[in-house]
């Protein structure tokens, strides 16, 4: 049987490149390439389950963008057994990936309108993914503003990048980081605080929210106090998952199952459920 | 309904393939006479199966790895299953086979099944099936069987059944036979309960997510997961991957909702975090998510759980009392 027939086989795939993204190691990406002949199409907002043979499987948010090409990047904390064997991998090693999984962004929503993305920590990897889509597809979207934070300057995913997108005239990026450090001369202060006092407005915008659970906390009536209504704001849930299928039980919010019918979901989706995060 | 003695029919299905007969414990490899009555394992052992093989792997040389997946592809024929089994089975095939993606490990077990269902006699003292709208007489399965002594009258209910039984030669019933099968019928629906579930139960939980119920209900429980091993519908399951040296394999166990380390991240949060949440997202499982998912209950009333519970946790309680809960939302 095919591996369409069996959504537990996972497809080969070469990890080609580890890059250190934070200054103390706990973050690293790891781009990968589907083998034999392998290919598939994706959406920002979507995951993976990357399997570490004799570890086992974890889901991750991809960090690329389809737009970028065929290899897959991920962004993994080192935390528990499947992200430390990956941390401790090598470039060449073979693993396995199910996917893309779950749902995606409403890009097709999105057109036409403006998008604040709201990010935090290491909560931003499927939020790069939704910025490097919009910017490859610029004319199709309105105004795009990002607010991204850290506890310090070394945490920041993507640097290099965030830094060439500051540049840019077609986006406004507000990068903040909880203290001051030597060097920093952008925003000083948690996300929630930067973005009242950069105060975006809600008029035809869409707002996408994902950082840990404390800063969505903070941040959600905020958004709200600026005007922002509920069926505009989007946030990416996350729980314990297995199979990434709906099937295994565990990441249900009432009758949803966040792998299957999330992970993205908008505040009024939420306010729907039952308080079960 | 046609008839044939007991011992032509199971040397009939002794020739025909692998037999597994329900005795009291549950199914065996043998040609006993099947039980007549609900065993204490279900037939989730036979379609689900506590351990299973996904894949096996071989990593040569600590670079490259090598997999490939391990189906169960024994025809098998399960014989004797009571109504109850075969109407866990139905709600089983809703999650994995019927919703997209199908289970291909699940479907290929099932596909290779033939459910010879057996009419449940002696129901036991804790059985409900009569609140979900069928009962211990109901004709489900592929062949329908129902035990009057030293014969079993046979019904065919699909292809498969139809398949099966191909070049036995089946009688008609006698009158006789057809009174003594509606007498046992009368006897056995009888002692089967309907616990009246309210119509509205899905929506009647939902609504009292918050409500101090559920820290009343869960008070007794101690989260050993007897009732979710037992149950006949309960079906979470766990992924781990085993490894030996250069090989492994991955494999799917059962799990239960019951266990803190079930919904455990590996941050530490919980989001179920004490007994009570966990009851709560069972019971709510079985009586109010499945149903907007599915349009069903995800319980048999078969009544397992309330024999297994070492603390005597009773969920025919528990949904007469959901039922005076008030509906505030």
């Amino acid at each position: 049987m095919s591996r369409n027939g069996n959504p537990y086989k996972p497809i080969k795939a070469r990890l080609e490149r580890v890059i250190v993204e934070s200054d103390d190691f706990s973050l690293k990406t790891f781009e990968f390439k589907l083998l034999e002949g392998n290919h598939f199409d994706y959406m920002p907002g979507q995951f993976c389950e990357v399997s570490v043979f004799g570890k086992g499987e974890a889901p991750f948010g991809i960090a690329s963008s389809p737009t970028e090409g065929e290899l897959l990047k991920f962004t993994v904390n080192k935390a528990g057994v499947v992200t430390t064997a990956l941390h401790e991998a090598e470039e060449g090693m073979i693993f396995g990936i199910r996917g893309p999984l779950g749902n995606w962004y409403p890009i097709d929503k999105f057109k036409g309108h403006n998008v604040l993305v709201v990010g935090g920590g290491f909560a931003f990897t499927t939020l790069r993914s939704l910025i490097v889509y919009i910017l490859h597809n610029r004319n199709e979207f309105g105004e795009l503003e990002v607010i991204y934070g850290a506890r310090r300057p070394g945490l920041l995913l993507y640097r290099d990048e965030l830094f060439e997108w500051e540049k840019r005239d077609d986006m406004k990026l507000h990068l903040t980081v909880d203290r001051e450090f030597p060097g920093w001369t952008r925003h000083v202060g948690f996300v929630p605080q930067v973005l009242e006092r950069v105060a975006p407005s809600p008029k035809d915008t869409f707002a996408v929210v994902c950082g840990p659970p404390i800063m969505i906390k903070f941040t959600l009536p905020v958004l709200a106090k600026l005007g922002f209504e509920k069926d505009k704001v989007y946030t990416s849930l996350e729980k314990r998952m297995k199979c990434g299928l709906g099937k295994c039980g565990r990441c249900n919010i009432g009758e949803k199952y966040i792998c299957k019918d999330g992970p993205v979901f908008s505040l009024a989706e939420l306010e729907e459920l039952p308080p079960d995060l | 309904m046609k008839r044939i003695a007991k011992s032509k029919l199971i040397e009939f299905l002794k020739s025909k393939g692998e037999l597994w007969v329900k005795t009291r414990e549950g199914f065996q490899q043998s040609d006993a006479e099947a039980f007549a009555g609900r065993a204490s394992k279900s037939v989730k052992n036979m379609v689900l199966p506590r351990e299973e093989t996904l894949l096996v792997f071989f990593k040569p040389d600590g670079k490259n790895v090598d997999y490939d997946e391990i189906y169960d592809d024994r025809k098998r024929i399960l014989f004797g299953l009571s109504p109850c089994d075969a109407k866990s089975i139905e709600l089983l095939d809703l999650t994995f086979i019927k919703t997209s993606p199908t289970d291909s490990y699940y479907k290929q077990r099932r596909e290779n099944s033939v459910l010879v269902v057996l009419a449940c006699n002696s129901p036991s003292k804790t059985c409900f099936c009569k609140s979900f709208g069928y009962g211990p007489f109901t004709e489900l399965g592929d062949v329908f069987l129902v035990d009057i002594g030293d014969v079993y009258l046979v019904k065919i209910l699909s292809d498969k059944g139809k398949a099966l039984l191909e070049g036995l030669e089946l009688e008609d019933a006698a009158d006789a036979e057809l009174a003594k099968l509606e007498e046992l019928k009368s006897t056995a629906e009888s002692k089967v309960q309907d616990i009246g579930i309210p119509k509205d139960i899905a929506d009647r939980l939902y609504a009292n997510f918050e409500s101090d119920f559920w820290e009343k209900i869960a008070f007794r429980c101690v989260n050993c997961g007897a009732c979710t091993f037992y149950c006949p519908t309960c079906y979470c399951f766990d992924i781990q991957d085993v490894e030996r040296t250069n090989w492994g394999w991955r494999e799917r166990t059962w799990d239960s909702c019951m266990f803190a380390i079930y919904s455990l991240e590996t941050s530490g949060h919980n989001p179920r975090p004490t007994g009570m949440h966990r009851m709560r997202n069972r019971i709510m499982h079985k009586f109010s998510y499945y149903e907007k998912i599915h349009g069903q209950h995800l319980c048999v009333g078969c009544g397992r759980c309330v024999d297994v519970c070492p603390t005597g946790f009773d969920i025919r309680e528990v949904v007469k009392q959901a039922a005076k809960l008030e509906v505030t939302r």
